[in-house]
């Protein structure tokens, strides 16, 4: 499947729409990794725990998107975006939204 | 002296919070420096078409990278303090440069690393990570979210 946050695909035709996919993913952080986070809130740095958290959140939202669009068979998912919104404190949902087409190669 | 102990604690903390996070900042600086001049000839561009492509092998592609930088002891202080007097609080915006710099260099190389040679449309923002905004006492970091389209351009052409 082509993923990609652009409106098109250089190469490609959309021949299909087949509608909005979405995918979102709330995760929370265990308290191992606030604790290291508030020592590194002190000498700064990189939060690798953190960074790691939103890789992972990321990448389960675009496979639920992912599935949604193969149930709709298509072929590609264009103009991807992601949004987070912090819900409660040590939580996070990360949403990503994006269109399903059927593209073949121009 | 036991009545100096609660004044000398943050005092201390400050004075760690100054000397590792300096440290950090300047490695991590060096670091972004030395990996933007190899990356130099790596075509970056926010524009939502695809300049100058040339069929390659592979469809183009996203690429997803994040970061989170957190904040020292010492520039949450100078924060606070800045809060008092308003003005510019430079201490957050080289926060903010870091983490937006690191996480072009992530999209830069994953996209290298997959075997394309440009990305366009990328987008950075920032995530709204729990317990920064959420609670306002926790101490600031910086979380970027960044996305692209990685895809084959000749440089000759353009």
């Amino acid at each position: 499947m082509i993923i990609t946050n652009t409106e098109t695909i250089a190469g490609y035709h959309v021949t299909e729409i087949r509608g909005l996919v979405q995918g979102n993913t709330v995760r929370a952080k265990h308290a191992g990794r606030d604790i290291a986070a508030s020592f590194k809130n002190l000498v700064g740095g990189e939060l690798k725990g953190y960074t790691e958290l939103l890789t992972e959140s990321r990448r389960q939202a675009v496979e639920r998107m992912m599935a949604q669009a193969e149930q709709l068979g298509a072929n590609a998912i264009l103009n991807v975006r992601f949004t987070t919104s912090a819900v409660t404190a040590g939580a996070a949902e990360l949403y990503a939204y994006g269109t399903a087409v059927v593209v073949q190669p121009a | 002296m036991a009545d100096l102990l609660p004044l000398l604690v943050p005092l201390m903390l400050i004075a760690v919070g100054f000397v590792c996070g300096r440290l950090a900042e300047r490695k991590h600086l060096a670091r972004l420096c030395q990996r933007e001049a190899d990356n130099r000839e790596f075509l970056i561009t926010q524009l939502k078409s695809f300049p100058a492509r040339t069929v390659g092998s592979e469809p183009p592609q996203i690429v997803l990278a994040e970061t989170v930088v957190s904040s020292d002891y010492f520039k949450t202080s100078v924060a606070k303090l800045r809060g008092l007097f308003g003005g510019e609080v430079r201490s957050f915006q080289s926060l903010l440069d870091r983490a937006r710099r690191e996480t072009t260099q992530r999209l830069v190389e994953q996209a290298q690393h997959l075997g394309y040679n440009a990305i366009c449309n990328l987008r950075l923002e920032r995530a709204d990570v729990g317990g920064s905004t959420a609670d306002k006492k926790a101490a600031a970091m910086v979380a970027i979210l960044g996305s692209a389209t990685a895809y084959h351009y000749d440089q000759g052409s353009s």
